[in-house]
């Protein structure tokens, strides 16, 4: 199975990538390519989840359960790629609901945040598949340079993982006061 | 006004990331001495290691970073009448240096299927003695190789008498070679063992025994009082590091008389609670050819064995034009049993390519001219073999059935990694799922944030 997640992983990271290349390219230029590839945003990301579903459901296909996730690398390339096809399925969500208006005003440079984050998450995953194949590469070991020991589960002390908790309720209340101001 | 809290929440989510960068990985690996876990400062150092052979014995030096060298082990304290053994064995590091330094080599000619892929790893049962959960034993529960039981999973599952021969004399054995700081070197002595079905010694007498009278309820020996005033030493200047290897510190049958208890002794004289002797047999074979000393931060050891030693179930005999697999560990920091740092499987060639090319010289001893080969030792944690081999707690368990090399997929620092979450697989696996749970949770609620934040113009 693992040569099949390998093949298939190809597909999201590539659609994924070319989607957040597009609206790179977008938040820093109004011309008419930019204007057109911005067009292509929303469905690259929806099909590039598509195809991230396909190669989630390969990858936990390769080892039994118990045995992933008793390996730190495993552990954490589990956590990147569930992070990395939520994280872009709502980007696609978001992307689709309000296509151009992503890039007015201000709100270009919240777009501009966010794909940055996405990006950053998709490569940290790739890198981690690699190096569960033994093949680790130098972002693997920029990622040690930087804080996180890649060979080390990515886990959060208890406090931390409550300050998630507190932060998603908060984003949920900005978000309603935010709609209600509208209204 | 929403506008701003877009930008808010975004800030929020990118703080909450940056945050769980900082302080990711915290809050459950710590020392738990109750649960036989201590984790060392540094877990991986390095061993510089050189051979030589001139057709008749063979030489190897061994050379590796001490802070602090510690050049005792178990002592015995006068404490208000009675002597009291301290330290020895303990959880982790001893904090008074009553813990000697040791190097070992494991040694295997080609006999022991495994050893040149995974090197010690194979000798690690399960439910050894110091792991975790694992009640104390009478007996210590040491290191086995996997053949010598009907389940390698199973300590006690060891084969009939007669098959444990057969796989002897077939060579079914690891050589174990050991230096110890305490128990050996001051007699210039190593100590020859091996690992089969346990690891023990070889047939012989060892380089030093208990000293402790069980009938008197004294010790045997004390120091000669002409060499050490008072015949014993004070467990102040034991434990402070005055006394070093310029100083009369082990009980070797120079020094040592019979013990006297009418002797004036007092709170804190302290006495080895091993005393030394005359090696013999085939326990005596590796021998130093002067007492090994620490000097500048590192220890210097040389051993000196036979190539060929005649005792072929006991030793592994070396040969010119031979290949050889060896495996190192070193215990530093005044640590022992499991709390060592370990190599992964080195070659070494007598005339043959390998990572550890012995020189042929010709003389009295070698000149040593040679590079060192250099290795990165690693603190190795609580490791089985049968969770290696076990597919459902070890993703690479396919891998060794098909004999791939531990060094093709991990590295030293990889492993130490591995060694030490092994030891709280639990709690990290749980706190790890409940990260997961509230990471999807927080980008649940971006998404659900920016959807109702972000504004369209007609709208």
């Amino acid at each position: 199975m693992a040569v099949y997640h390998i093949l298939v992983v190809h597909f999201p990271i590539a659609l994924w990538l070319t989607a957040a290349l597009f609206i790179f390219f977008r938040v820093f230029s109004n011309s008419e390519l930019a204007n057109r590839l911005q067009k292509a945003v929303w469905p690259l990301i929806l099909l590039g989840s598509l195809a991230g579903f396909v190669a989630y459901a390969l990858g936990l296909a390769i080892y039994p359960i118990s045995a992933i996730t008793a390996s730190p690398l495993g552990r954490n390339h589990i956590m990147l790629a569930t992070w990395t096809l939520s994280y872009w399925t709502v980007m696609g969500i978001i992307g689709y609901r309000y296509r151009r208006f992503l890039f007015d005003g201000a709100q270009r440079w919240a777009t501009f945040l966010l794909t940055l984050i996405g990006t950053i998450v998709v490569a940290i995953t790739g890198t981690l598949g690699g190096s569960l194949t033994g093949t680790p590469s130098l972002v693997t070991k920029s990622l040690g340079k930087i804080g996180w020991d890649v060979y080390m589960t990515f886990y959060l002390p208890t406090w931390m993982i409550w300050g998630f908790v507190f932060g998603a309720i908060l984003l949920v209340v900005l978000g309603w006061i935010g709609h209600r101001s509208r209204a | 006004m929403r506008k701003g809290l877009l930008m808010s929440s975004v800030v929020i989510f990118g703080g909450l990331l940056v945050a769980a960068w900082m302080v990711h990985g915290t809050g459950v690996i710590k020392n738990d001495p109750e649960a036989s876990i201590s984790i060392p400062d540094e877990l991986t150092s390095k061993l510089q290691v050189k051979a030589s052979y001139d057709g008749e014995n063979i030489w190897f030096r061994y050379r590796w970073p001490v802070e602090r060298p510690s050049i005792f082990h178990d002592v015995l304290v006068y404490q208000d009448g009675e002597w009291v053994k301290q330290a020895g064995e303990e959880v982790g590091p001893s904090e008074n240096f009553l813990t000697e330094d040791r190097v070992s080599m494991m040694i295997d000619d080609g006999s022991v299927p495994l050893f040149s892929r995974y090197g010690g790893y194979i000798t690690i049962g399960e439910g050894l003695t110091t792991f975790t959960g694992v009640p104390e034993t009478d007996e210590e529960r040491t290191k086995y190789l996997p053949e010598t039981r009907t389940d390698p999973g199973d300590f006690e599952a060891m084969k009939p008498e007669s098959d444990l021969e057969t796989l002897r004399k077939a060579g079914y054995f690891i050589d174990l070679w050991q230096w110890r700081s305490s128990r050996s070197n001051p007699n210039s002595v190593g100590d020859d063992g091996l690992v089969s079905a346990e690891r023990s010694g070889d047939k012989g007498t060892g380089p030093y025994t208990t000293n402790w009278d069980k009938a008197l309820n004294q010790p045997k020996v004390m120091f000669d009082p002409a060499i050490v005033p008072g015949g014993a030493l004070n467990i102040d200047d034991v434990i402070g590091g005055v006394i070093t290897q310029d100083d009369t510190y082990a009980l070797t049958p120079a020094v040592a008389v019979p013990f006297d208890p009418t002797l004036a002794w007092k709170n804190g004289d302290t006495i080895p609670r091993r005393m030394l002797r005359e090696v013999s047999g085939s326990r005596g074979d590796v021998v130093e050819p002067t007492v090994a000393r620490w000097e500048d931060g590192f220890w210097d050891v040389t051993l000196v064995r036979k190539m060929d030693t005649g005792n072929t179930l006991d030793d592994k005999i070396f040969r010119e034009g031979g290949s050889y697999d060896l495996a190192f560990a070193v215990f530093r920091n005044a640590s022992t049993m499991r709390w060592h740092y370990v190599s992964l499987p080195t070659s070494l060639g007598l005339g043959q390519p390998a990572e550890l090319q012995a020189v042929k010289f010709a003389g009295d001893e070698p000149a040593w001219d040679q590079p060192w080969y250099e290795t990165t030792v690693f603190y190795p944690g609580q490791v089985s073999w049968p969770l290696l081999t076990n597919p459902e707690k070890h993703p690479g368990a396919d891998k060794i059935a098909e004999r791939v090399p531990v060094k093709f997929r991990h590295n030293p620092e990889q492993l130490a990694a591995y060694g030490v979450e092994i030891e709280f697989a639990d709690q990290i696996k749980r706190q790890w799922f409940l990260t997961l749970l509230a990471s999807l949770g927080l980008i649940a609620a971006l998404g659900f944030n920016i959807n109702l934040l972000m504004t369209r113009k007609e709208s």
